[in-house]
Order: C-alpha cells, then structure tokens, then sequence
C-alpha cells in the first residue's frame, strides 16, 4: 500500500492487543496544569512547559502542535515561512483572544431600520464610499489567506491572527455592500487605481513586503477614515458601522506595526527593504488620494452637500490627510522604521504635516 | 436616571460611574476584552489640571481616582477644558447615552474641544480599538442599570 497501511495491526487490534506505544512511551508534559486567568483559559494561560516554546526557527515543517511527540517520518509539508520573526509579534496572543472576544454582526448589530431617507446627493456619496470600501476590505482577508498555508505552524498564533481578520474582513466587505443596498443607492463606481494598490499587496513576493503595505500602510488609512467615519456619516447608522469598523481595523494595524517591529528587532539590516516596499505603495496611494471616486464623496459627506464641499469637504479632507499621514508616520516610527522627510508623497499631500516634509530630518 | 450624586468633576464621580458601568457584567463581556491605561484629563479655567486614572483590565474597569501623571503612567491620555467634559456628561444624563455630537470619537476627531495624546503610537491607537467599551462607561452616566453594548 503506498500510504503504508499496517495490515498486521488491523489484525492484531482487532483481537484486542493494542500497541499502546502513544501512552507507555510519550513525553508529553502529564501534569501539565493550565491555569486558567480573569478572563478564561488564554492562549497566554496555555503558552506553558515545552508548548509555550515558539522556535526561532522551525524544525520541521509538520502541522503538528508543539511540545507534542511526533513520528519521525511525517512528511514534509512544504512551509515557507519557518522563522519566527517573519510573522511574529509580541502582541500576537492578546490581539487573537481580544479578536475573538470582540466579534460584531452586521446583520445583528447595526439598526439598519433607522436608515433615514438621505438628500440624493448625499445617498450617492455615502454609497461610493461604501462601494470602495467593500472593495479594498477582502484585500485584507484575501492577502492573509494566500500566505496562511505557508505559515509553519509551529507560528500557529500569527495564523489564528490572520483567521481572525480574515472574519473581521469579511464582516467589513459584508457590512459596506449592505450600506450601498439598503437605502435606495446602490452600488457606486470602482476605479483603477484602487484595483492597482489591491493588486500590489496581493501579488508581493514575500509576506513582508505585503505586510508592510496592507497591515501598516493600507490599513493604517483605512483605520484613520473610519474614525473620520464620525463626521462623515449622515447618520448615525453609518456612525455605528464606521465605529466598529474602527475597533477591528486598530487591532490589524496593531499586529502590523507590532510584527514590523518584531522583524526590524531582529534584524535591522532588512530595513531598507522595508522603505523600498513603502516607497512603491506610497505613489499608489498618492494616486488614490488623487481619485475622485475617493476624494469627492468623502468631502461631500463632511461638508453635507456637492455645494458646501468646495469649501467646507477640502478643509475637512485637509484635516483628514494631515491625520492619515501623521498617524502613519508615528506607527512606521513606532515600528523601528523612520519615515520621516522620506516619504514618497508629493509636497502638496505632505505640507503642514509634523516631520513630513524632507527637511525634517535635517 | 438618576444622575450620579457626587459632583463631576471629582475621584467619587469616577468611582460611581465605573461602578454603574461594572454592575451590568454581561454587557462588558459582550464588549469584549480590554486592556488599556486610559487618563482622563480636565483642565479648569483657572489653577492646575486633574487628571482621572481608568484601567480596563478583560473585562474589568477600575477607578484609580485622581492620579498624577507620571506615576500612573497611562498609554493615552484624553484631555479637554472642564465646560467641554461637564457639557459631554449633560448630553449624556439627558439622553441616557452620548448624542451623536458628544461621542468621544467625535469630541477628539479634530483635537477640539478634546485631544488624545499617547507616548507612542500604540497606546494612541488602543483609544480606537477600545472606543466602544470606552462610551459604554461613560455612557453608564445616564443608565446605571442597562450599560449600552455600543452594539
Ligand atoms: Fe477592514
Ligand atoms: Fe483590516
């Protein structure tokens, strides 16, 4: 038998004499005693005895879980990511059990009833919004879930993570595609641009580069327009959906700026591969920030009329783009990669903005 | 509701708002877990500012009282002018929850009347991760008895 069924066994088990080698010759942890913390048994409370050991480095490529007895001939399951500090980060197990913990439903939990009837103009913006936002959402479930499979699972915190937004993700896609259909709108116009950044993050050639561009960069804005969601939203329906957005993107861009820094910790000659990969994304989002199915809905929701947003939606958008990149620039900093006077936006994003510009680093 | 007895802004304020905010535990779970060293900062027109230590620890919320800043050690900060906290706790005791105009989201979004600052990025960005367990608590300032889930 190609699989190597063990005939011999089958017999011998089925007259009941049982090979028990699993249970006489183990060394498992017997005794081991998780105990269980305020909030349950953590993945903290179990990360004890030789389980609660993550390798640097894998030593096999198996999904068996650590610290477990393991048949020295299971195949080779392929695994490219078999260092730590590839997916790692020191806040990995809290952000898992607080993603778990702070799960929301779309279907449930926004009181889509509510919906008032909304100015046409308005109705329209609320939904391109919506529209690009469902769009640019699973980017974020799609990038995780093509490098999952690659993690080792010996790192099968960073997967459980990754599983985590995956859900949350799919919940965002979920809940902006209701926004657009629920109140007479409907679904508003993609553009190219945005399909341009999406398609960057998901065909980088290594989980770093895509990490940098989605979990800090991408993420990182989108974070920064949810809380912007507050006074975007023409109602407070749309302020409930932005808020928990909000709640699950601050935990993605946490564990991204926390890996980062994991990874730079480790091994800080990789950083200019970092910038090289922030270099690119940032002309993409340059280019976004020049889009008008981006830029011309979000002023007309903050200003509250096509007429009103010359005025009032530029100033708005003004205060909004100092806050996305200033943000952006004490989370890059934060992880161990100064960004600072070398970003690759042009002068007119970056103007006013504390340590944007180049001479900041004179 | 009744409003909370003791006078805002004081460390018996505090006590009895996360009090009301603690004594509906199901709605903090349902919240989810929290893990934040949250300073409430209120700067009166004349003399010095106070600042009020709130830690979320899983589920639990407890007052510290007023703290000094440097030994309480708080990874963000919110502070605003006393008329802007006491018009937010108003809102809050004639609605039974936060208007829309006197959400902490949207008393920080601009800096104005409220601005959030942390030491680093992450403290900064826990005020977002947590911000609906957040106005559950002060929320709990007009329903003592049913927190809002903020769901
Ligand atoms: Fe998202
Ligand atoms: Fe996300």
């Amino acid at each position: 038998m190609a699989l190597g069924l063990d005939l011999d066994y089958l017999e011998r088990s089925a007259r009941g004499e049982f090979d028990l080698g699993w249970l006489r010759n183990g060394h498992s942890e017997w005794g081991v005693h998780a105990k269980p913390s305020k909030t349950g048994l953590t993945m903290r409370d179990i990360a004890i005895g030789s389980y609660g050991e993550v390798p640097d480095h894998a030593p096999r490529r198996t999904m068996a879980p650590r610290g477990s007895d393991v048949d020295p001939d299971v195949p080779d399951l392929g695994y490219t990511i078999n260092d730590k500090a590839e997916v790692w980060s020191d806040n990995l197990l809290d952000l898992y059990e607080e993603a778990v913990s702070r799960q929301w439903s779309a279907t449930r939990d926004i009181p889509w009833g509510d919906l008032p009837e909304l100015d046409p103009d308005i109705e329209h913006a609320m939904c391109q919004l919506a529209t690009v936002l469902s769009e640019v959402e699973m980017v974020a479930a799609d990038f995780p879930a093509k490098w999952l499979w690659r993690i080792n699972h010996d790192f099968v915190e960073a997967k459980m993570f990754l599983c985590t937004q995956v859900m949350d993700e799919a919940r965002h896609t979920e809940v902006f595609r209701k926004r657009a259909l629920a109140n007479g709108g409907g679904l508003g116009r993609s553009s190219a641009v945005v399909e341009r950044f999406l398609q960057l993050i998901l065909d980088a050639e290594s989980y770093d580069e895509g990490s940098a561009l989605m979990h800090l960069l991408g993420e990182g804005i989108v974070l920064s327009l949810f809380r912007a969601g507050e006074f975007l939203s023409p109602s407070p329906v749309e302020k409930k959906i932005f808020r928990l957005c909000m709640q699950d993107e601050a935990r993605h861009v946490a564990y991204g700026t926390m890996h980062l820094r994991y990874r730079l910790d480790r091994d800080p000659s990789i950083a200019e591969d970092f910038h090289a990969y922030l270099d690119k994304g940032e002309e993409i989002i340059a280019m976004i920030f020049a889009t008008p199915e981006i830029v011309e809905p979000t002023a007309i929701l903050a200003a509250g009329g096509v007429e009103q947003a010359s005025e009032l939606g530029t100033a708005a958008g003004e205060v909004m783009r100092h806050q996305i990149i200033g943000e952006y620039l004490k989370r890059c900093q934060h992880a161990g990669l100064d960004r600072r006077g070398r970003l690759h936006l042009p002068e007119v994003l970056i103007q006013g903005v504390p340590g944007a510009m180049p001479e900041a680093m004179a | 509701m009744a409003p909370i007895a003791s006078p805002f802004h004081s460390a018996r304020w505090f006590a009895e708002l996360v009090a009301r905010a603690s004594a509906d535990q199901s709605a903090m779970e349902r919240l989810g877990i929290a893990e934040i060293r949250l300073g409430l900062e209120i700067v009166d027109a004349n003399g010095p500012p106070h600042m009020y230590g709130i830690v979320l620890d899983g589920y639990d919320i407890e007052s510290l009282g007023e703290v000094m800043e440097k030994e309480f050690a708080p990874e963000v900060v919110v502070s605003g002018p006393a008329d802007a906290w006491q018009e937010m706790i108003s809102s809050i005791e004639a609605n039974g929850s936060a208007d829309a105009a006197h959400t902490l989201n949207s008393l920080t979004i601009t800096g104005l009347p409220f601005s959030v600052r942390a030491g680093d990025a992450m403290g900064h960005d826990k005020f977002f991760r947590y911000m609906g367990t957040l106005q559950a608590i002060f929320d709990a300032a007009g329903t003592p008895a049913t927190v809002s889930t903020g769901r």
